[in-house]
């Protein structure tokens, strides 16, 4: 089965593209592996590299981080994704943004006075805007046509509204029965808490990871959320993964598609590493263990006293510094209490099963702390450096965003937005050596595509569309 | 070690309250109204798995990454989608099998043929894995290797940058060997430019290298401090998009080129990819995204705040929902609702975004939830739609009556290991659902197995690569 | 175990001063009403109030992080509540113009007219494409 694919013919335009790093190939040269993968994987190149998802189309009828970012990640990787979303102001996402201060504009066509705000951004990458009010009835004749077309659908509609309106995964799958249609949500559609409406830090907190993080309740601390919108951002991620899964057991095995249910809340209780198996076995309830390690000592951040930035009048520069020491081997402990000057707890404890005890984890973080109290987070990372230790100071986002290691990656990068102009984003999560995932453009205005893929896959006349517009359907 | 061990603690049962049953979810609603849940019902559960194929069979996968979950975390989504997984671990195991919190050893798990000891953390992340053992120090290890890449579709691996491509088996040489190969090296912050990974480089690394634990915990102004995941989150982003990456390529080759390529993830930029807004914010005017603890810059209200209890979470983030939870709240403290409807500040919603109005929706929050519990809120707020609940710990989440019943979490009755409590694999699907076989292995388990299929090596070769300490 | 209100009401000039949990998470120590700076005493344990606040004299230790006078109007500012986290010195909380990226070239960040427009797109980031 695996053999299925060799007959094939490379894709036009492929043949000619010469693999990036084929001269040095079979050379086994020791020094040039840096340069060798820079060339492999070169932000700049991308472009000139096919995609892998040519040819593949994907509706996201989405809201929210969970649902859109998942599409986002196959327009990535060269889909054609149509967002789907209400005409003039667009999903709910659109309107939230950090302290109600950024936002990019126009927000539609309609609406040029306001904008769309950042957090809509990073989720809705390389894709069409398509506005499309489900609620007309023309609505659904619009998106059976469509979905007679695609090859992925995404949706986060509360479980069955889809169904109810004819343009669920029974309908569309009878239709066209490639369709490989994904739910995403919180709790998922069966079950007692089918009723139940999710969100990103909800996830967190009910699928158990936000109570294991955070400083413990003896230090003064509370449980924490994981900054990031995670379970929805990673959620969209582990699906745009089964769909992958899934197109290719669709191309190469049975040419159907499927039905796939996530939920956000089960994909949490999945990451939640030894903390089942240890209660299941033993009944010990995992707990907050701050900013160390429970099976790794050392290796936790530690507290420097000194802010890096002194003289700035940014309240962040003006916060002390952070920093991770990792040095959990007996070799790089001795190494890093020679370093900070604290032989007596090189001499305490002399093996990892004394120093991941928590009472010496105790004593050892508050140890690092008072050496490196009059120490920027740079002076502590310069001194561990230099005896080998491993460290990386903990970054702000200034700090990240200026930092030569993630532009030349093409981690972050300035790109010119051909509806934004000059914004600054993140790039894909990985790095393909043949066929890269790339950012073409970050977001449009809701709607900014409808003419375009009205025309292109329904055949609509400007006619047919201005109706359309008066009826406010689209 | 093992003679300082205490005695086990006896295991508590579970379930400790009874799956709900069919009858019991759906009593008193009718036919038409939970047609499409038994629907779904009948084409998700879990029970039916393996009835059914598997998204990735046939596809081999080698795992030679070792003392890092990022590794373990990608092949293990692969494995549960049904690819051939196989462990390569050096001599002894990987380090990260003697990992167990606090080093308490009495919290080890043994199986029942060999009576070796490994720790949760990997062996949850073993799942569906056949563990084989090689010495890659040895060149004649080095040989074997060569051999094994003939018979994989991918292979996965995270040696410091450019240790295997100078020991003659990285992506260079392999690809030589097989050239549909997908070889994928996965790490922390990269394996090239300047911040390239360092030797022995584990998670928290990329956690604070690409700005989340500075962004996490509550803020310097409310006197806290950056805060790291519990979880070696990075490792479970980053190995993600790993997956992601390798299935990508595999597609490719498999639909157009019949070629392998080269993969990389790192830990560090799976998480920047969904840091949120924090570069383009930055980009606009230098903005540095602070920390905000349990609550959201973007969003009001959305967060998570102490109750009678413990914490509750409580969210809507327009119009509609900001009044019901208010009128919800109006049923026990009219008071409250009075005050937050008559205040001109809150009428709008950007303007409920700027730090004082969130000081004081969540303080008048407070007023009711410091007399609610966990339950009562979520009930209350359930009854106006208000997506809520409350912070759960680990008993809690195993106990969670939805995820009993949809198999969230389940007891693996383990081949060599016995019951185990688990995460069970998130990937519902109607026609190929991922599914667990086995949870783990010990060290060279399938040394056998592996060897005398793929390489035809016979036993007196085996006999001989373990005693040169290759295998 | 009781549990107080996180807001304080000034018995004196009726300013409610608003007691946000995770600043005073276990706080115990004087705070000061926005209002008419009457110093108060107050006990908080994770989060919540362990006992009524009192009046007191002394020095401040925490400010409350927002106060408001009885008609909603505020009474923040500095000396008087606890400034948040900012992402920069000149933080506005409102939507914020910006022509230019900080790199100085021209991005669509303020409000538009219709007249700006050229479809969904502002004229000036039309214009300012180069062609080819």
């Amino acid at each position: 089965m695996a053999e299925r694919g060799k007959e094939r013919k490379p894709a036009p335009g492929r043949a000619a593209g010469k693999a990036p790093g084929d001269g040095a190939r079979g050379n086994g040269a020791r020094d040039d592996f840096e340069t060798y993968c820079r060339d492999a994987f070169n932000p700049a190149k991308a472009f000139s590299k096919p995609e892998v998802l040519k040819g593949f189309r994907v509706l996201s009828c989405t809201q929210y981080i969970l649902g859109p970012s998942c599409a986002s990640y196959l327009g990535e990787l060269g889909a054609e994704v149509i967002k789907i979303e209400l005409p003039k102001r667009g999903e709910p996402m659109r309107h939230t943004t950090p302290y109600n201060e950024p936002f990019l504009y126009p927000l539609s066509k309609q609406i040029p006075e306001r904008g769309t705000g950042l957090g809509f951004y990073g989720a809705n990458f390389n894709e069409y805007f398509l506005s499309l009010d489900f609620h007309k009835p023309e609505a659904k004749g619009i998106m059976q046509k469509l979905a007679a077309k695609a090859d992925v659908m995404v949706e986060n509609y509360r479980p069955g509204t889809f169904d109810r309106w004819g343009i669920g995964y029974r309908q569309l799958s009878e239709m066209n029965p490639r369709l490989v249609y994904a739910w995403l949500g919180g709790f998922g559609g069966w079950g007692p808490g089918r009723f139940r409406a999710s969100y990103d830090i909800l996830g967190q907190a009910q699928g158990g990871a936000f109570g294991m993080t955070g400083i413990p309740q003896e230090f003064g601390g509370t449980p924490a959320k994981h900054t990031i919108w995670l379970a929805d951002y990673w959620g969209g991620m582990m699906v745009a993964l089964q769909i992958l899964a899934a197109l290719r057991y669709r191309d190469q095995v049975s040419g159907r598609g499927t039905m796939i249910e996530y939920s956000q809340v089960h994909g949490v209780t999945r990451q939640l590493e030894y903390a089942l198996p240890l209660y299941g076995r033993y009944g010990v309830v995992r707990q907050r263990w701050g900013n160390w390690d429970t099976q790794l000592c050392v290796h936790g951040v530690i507290k420097c006293g000194k802010s890096s930035y002194p003289g700035s009048k940014n309240p962040q520069e003006a916060e002390e510094g952070y920093i991770v020491i990792s040095a959990y081997t007996d070799e790089d402990f001795a190494k890093l209490c020679q370093a900070a000057g604290l032989q007596s707890l090189a001499g305490k404890f002399k093996t990892h099963a004394e120093r991941v005890k928590a009472e010496s984890q105790v004593e050892i973080y508050q140890a690092l702390e008072q050496w490196a109290k009059d120490k920027t987070k740079e002076d502590v990372a310069r001194i561990l450096d230099g005896a080998g230790i491993n460290t990386q100071p903990v970054w702000n986002a200034k700090e990240v965003s200026e930092h030569p290691h993630w532009r030349e990656r093409g981690s972050l990068q300035w790109i010119d937005d051909p509806y934004y102009g000059d914004v600054f984003a993140q790039g894909p999560a990985y790095h393909l050596s043949e066929t890269p995932p790339r950012l073409k453009w970050t977001m449009r205005p809701v709607g900014a595509d409808t003419e375009f893929v009205l025309g292109k896959l329904l055949g609509m006349s400007r006619q047919q569309i201005r109706t359309l517009e008066a009826a406010e359907v689209i | 070690m093992a003679k300082e061990s205490k005695p086990a603690p006896a295991p508590p049962p579970w379930p400790a309250v009874p799956i709900p049953t069919p009858e019991q979810v759906y009593a008193g609603v009718s036919e038409q109204a939970k047609e499409y849940n038994l629907f779904l019902e009948s084409i998700l559960r879990q029970e039916k798995n393996f009835d059914k194929p598997e998204n990735l069979d046939g596809l081999r996968v080698l795992d030679c990454t070792t003392s890092m979950t990022i590794g373990h975390w990608c092949s293990s989504q692969l494995a549960e989608l049904g690819a051939e997984t196989i462990q390569v671990e050096p001599p002894g195991g990987d380090p990260l099998r003697k990992l167990v919190p606090f080093g308490r050893q009495e919290y080890m798990f043994k199986d029942t043929v060999v009576g070796e000891e490994v720790g949760p953390h990997f062996l949850h992340e073993m799942r569906n894995k056949q563990s084989v053992t090689l010495n890659l120090e040895k060149p004649e290890g080095r040989e074997v290797l060569k051999q094994l890449a003939v018979h994989a579709d991918v292979l996965i691996e995270n040696a410091p940058p450019g240790q295997w491509d100078r020991w003659g088996i990285g992506y260079r040489q392999l690809s030589q060997i097989n050239p549909r190969l997908v070889y994928c090296w996965v790490g922390q912050r990269g394996q090239w430019g300047p911040l390239r990974d360092k030797r022995g480089m584990l998670d928290p690394i990329a956690q604070a290298s690409c700005g989340f634990i500075h962004g996490t915990g509550t803020p310097r102004e409310m006197g806290g401090s950056p805060t790291r995941s519990a979880m070696w989150v990075a490792d479970h982003v980053g190995g993600t998009a790993a997956a992601i990456g390798i299935l990508a390529a595999v597609l490719h080759r498999d639909g157009v080129s019949g070629k392998g390529q080269f993969v990389e993830a790192a830990g560090a930029e799976g998480i920047m990819r969904i840091l949120d807004y924090n570069w383009a914010w930055y980009g606009m005017d230098g903005s540095i995204r602070p920390r905000y603890g349990n609550w959201d810059l973007a969003i009001n209200i959305y967060a998570v705040n102490p109750c009678k209890d413990g914490y509750m979470m409580v969210g809507g983030g327009h119009d509609r929902l900001w009044y019901r939870i208010w009128r919800t709240v109006g049923k026990d403290r009219p008071d409250v609702e009075q005050d937050i409807v008559s205040d001109p500040k809150l009428r709008e919603v950007t303007e409920r975004l700027g730090h004082e109005a969130q000081v004081k929706t969540y303080t008048m929050l407070c007023e009711w939830m410091k007399d609610t519990t966990r339950g009562e809120a979520e009930k209350a707020l359930l009854a106006e739609e208000v997506a809520s609940g409350g912070v759960t710990y680990i008993d809690e989440v195993a106990e969670y009556p939805h995820f009993k019943y949809r198999g969230h979490v389940a007891v693996h009755n383990d081949q060599l290991y016995g019951d185990l409590l688990y995460g069970t694999t998130p990937f519902l699907q109607y026609r190929c659902p991922g599914r667990l076989k086995w949870m783990g292995r010990p060290v060279g388990f399938d040394n056998e197995d592996v060897y005398m299929r793929l390489l035809g090596l016979r036993r007196p070769d085996l006999d001989r690569l373990g005693k040169a300490g290759v295998i | 175990m009781a549990s107080w209100s996180l807001v304080l009401i000034c018995e004196k000039c009726q300013s409610k001063n608003f007691l946000d949990p995770y600043a005073f998470w276990n706080f115990k120590g004087r705070t000061k009403c926005a209002g008419c700076d009457q110093i108060y005493e107050i006990a908080l344990a994770n989060g919540q109030a362990v006992q009524p606040p009192r009046m007191s004299a002394g020095t401040v230790d925490l400010l409350p992080g927002f106060a408001e006078s009885k008609d909603y109007k505020p009474l923040s500012g500095p000396g008087k509540t606890r400034p948040g986290p900012k992402p920069r010195e000149d933080l506005l909380c409102k939507p914020k113009p910006i022509r230019q990226s900080i790199r100085g070239k021209p991005v669509s960040g303020r409000p538009l007219k219709p007249e700006e427009l050229v479809g969904s797109r502002a004229r000036f980031i039309v214009e300012a494409t180069p062609r080819s």
